[in-house]
């Protein structure tokens, strides 16, 4: 099976240095155990973070050089001429916009499927099973049909240790035409603003000197309101 | 009562309704809206049938689309495409969660609309969202969709809204994905994920029938600093400023004071309930029901009553 990881430019959160993103390198492990041998694919300048990709256990690297501002066109262009069987990206960049979109114009673009925060691929028949992360530890396991796009989630089992060896992987560039600037927003530093609590005030009912019985039904019937029992 | 008879223009709040009732993050989301919406344009939200408490969240117009069966996200899509095709509203706002989030990026991605992901501060005419690892932020015009992170906008506080019905969008049939959910075990969730978290304090003696009633309750175990550091529980487990803070939607804190520090880490939570020998313990105040009494006692007892 043919898989391919999506590599951004990365920079890490505190250092503004660039670095690869740890869901990529996790998105790598994940073709990995399904049996792929996965190659990299980086659309834009700052390679440095990619290249740092192939010591996660990438067997070679593609760079499509010159897509400075919208790196959408490079890659569905080389996606449409050598398209593999399964696509894989971290859920969210780090070093960039961060928005996430562009996994979802991919999958847009190439009339693939797309299922987003996956932390477990595996195969069934001709299918790829995965698990998708929900909220509270839930897993939702969803079959797809090949080709398709998986986003990987934070929880993935964590990336193959890094090997100096892996950097000597091949390394292959494409110029591609480079796409006109966009305007870039206002950027600021980042301020941390207060989260939203709504505070509960407590006040509620206290029982004194009631029996270990009478005060364990008050509490069992208390977590039934709350819908809290499974029975 | 606030009418808005005739809008000048609308915002879309497309709402998350996981587990069938408005949650906290819904109601966020109306209270972006309304920042957008002002006193001229009018508030719609695409929800289920049958959802409660839209007047006072603050919906103006409901607009109500049944989902299909099964993990449609691609269906949704076309839902909330169909919406903005028929009411053309000037912002379209999701909620920035696991399938909210998705469906956003969805909906951009088919109707190539701008969209700003993750909003954490938002006035009429600006929308803050982290970029670049988190080390910068972009402020901008509000985009054409816009996804709110969660508790970073309060929700809606004004006069509740008229909540008119819109005639019902057609949910269009997608190509579901076979999907089937696994709910996580409880025992073994990080605290910062659990719903309901059942945490042991100094009070507590007898940690077998601790570990039993949790999984008897089915709830995720907790534990005050203090047991922690006697290495009674792990270190993952504790609860508070210097251990994890919750989110959980039930706190039952058996033999727990309450220290500054440990309810630090469940100002967040609604519904807490103590077990306590202490009358004026801290724990007792905060609780919604608290229960004076030796917690070995009341721990036999609730498992006594499980079992029976």
């Amino acid at each position: 099976m043919r898989a391919t990881v999506l590599l951004s430019a990365g920079r890490h959160p505190v250092s503004g240095r660039a670095s690869p993103v740890a869901v990529e390198m996790q998105a790598i492990r994940l073709a990995i155990d399904l049996g792929a041998t996965p190659s990299g694919l980086h659309a834009g300048e700052a390679a440095s973070a990619a290249q740092d990709a192939l010591g996660h256990g990438l067997s070679r690297l593609v760079l499509l050089e010159g897509a400075t501002d919208d790196p959408l066109p490079a890659l569905l262009d080389h996606l449409r001429r050598l398209p593999p069987d399964l696509l894989l990206a971290g859920r969210r960049g780090q070093g960039g916009s961060d928005s996430g979109l562009l996994p979802y114009q991919l999958a847009h673009g190439l009339g693939w499927p797309i299922v987003a925060d996956v932390v477990r691929l595996t195969r069934s028949g001709g299918k790829l099973i995965a698990e998708q992360a929900l909220p509270r530890g839930a897993r939702r396991v969803v079959t797809l049909s090949l080709p398709c796009i998986v986003t990987v989630h934070p929880a993935a089992l964590p990336a193959l240790p890094f090997r100096l060896a892996g950097l000597q992987g091949e390394v292959r560039s494409v110029p591609v035409a480079p796409t006109p600037a966009t305007s870039q927003p206002e950027l600021r530093p980042y301020r941390m603003r207060p989260k939203v609590v709504e505070r509960s005030a407590g006040g509620g009912s206290v029982l004194v000197g009631v029996s270990a019985e009478q005060a364990a039904s008050a509490i069992l019937s208390e977590l039934r309101r709350l819908k809290m029992l499974a029975g | 009562m606030r009418r808005v008879a005739a809008p000048a223009f609308l915002v879309l709040a497309v709402l998350d309704v996981t587990s069938g009732v408005l949650s906290a993050h819904d109601r966020q989301l109306l209270g972006a809206a309304h920042v957008l919406a002002g006193e001229a344009g009018a508030v719609v939200v695409l929800a289920p049938p049958g959802l409660a408490g839209l007047e006072t969240a603050g919906a103006d117009r409901v607009l109500t689309s049944a989902p299909s069966d099964g993990y449609d996200p691609d269906g949704k899509a076309a839902a909330v495409m169909t919406a903005i095709a028929s009411l053309d509203p000037r912002h379209v706002l999701f909620a920035e969660s696991a399938d909210g989030g998705d469906l956003a990026r969805r909906v951009a991605a088919s109707g190539h609309f701008p969209l700003a992901a993750g909003i954490e501060a938002l006035g009429a005419n600006f929308a803050v969202r982290p970029c670049s690892a988190g080390r910068f932020e972009e402020r901008a015009a509000p985009a054409r969709l816009l996804s709110v992170a969660p508790d970073r906008i309060g929700g809606y506080a004004g006069l509740p809204c008229e909540a008119l019905a819109l005639p019902e969008t057609p949910w269009p049939p997608g190509c579901p994905f076979a999907a089937t959910i696994r709910s996580g075990d409880p025992s073994q969730l990080p605290l910062t994920e659990a719903a309901f978290v059942v945490a042991a304090g100094d009070g507590l003696t007898d940690f077998d029938m601790f570990a039993r009633l949790v999984t008897a309750l089915g709830a995720t175990p907790g534990a005050s600093r203090v047991l922690c550091d006697a290495g009674l529980m792990p270190r993952d487990r504790q609860v508070g400023a210097s251990g994890s803070v919750l989110a959980a939607e039930c706190y039952v804190a058996v033999g727990i004071s309450g220290a500054p520090q440990h309810l630090a880490g469940i100002t967040g939570v609604p519904h807490v309930i103590a077990v306590n020998t202490d009358l004026h313990a801290a724990m007792v105040a905060r609780a919604g029901l608290a229960v004076i009494a030796d917690a070995q006692d009341v721990m036999r007892a609730l498992l006594a009553q499980l079992s029976a």
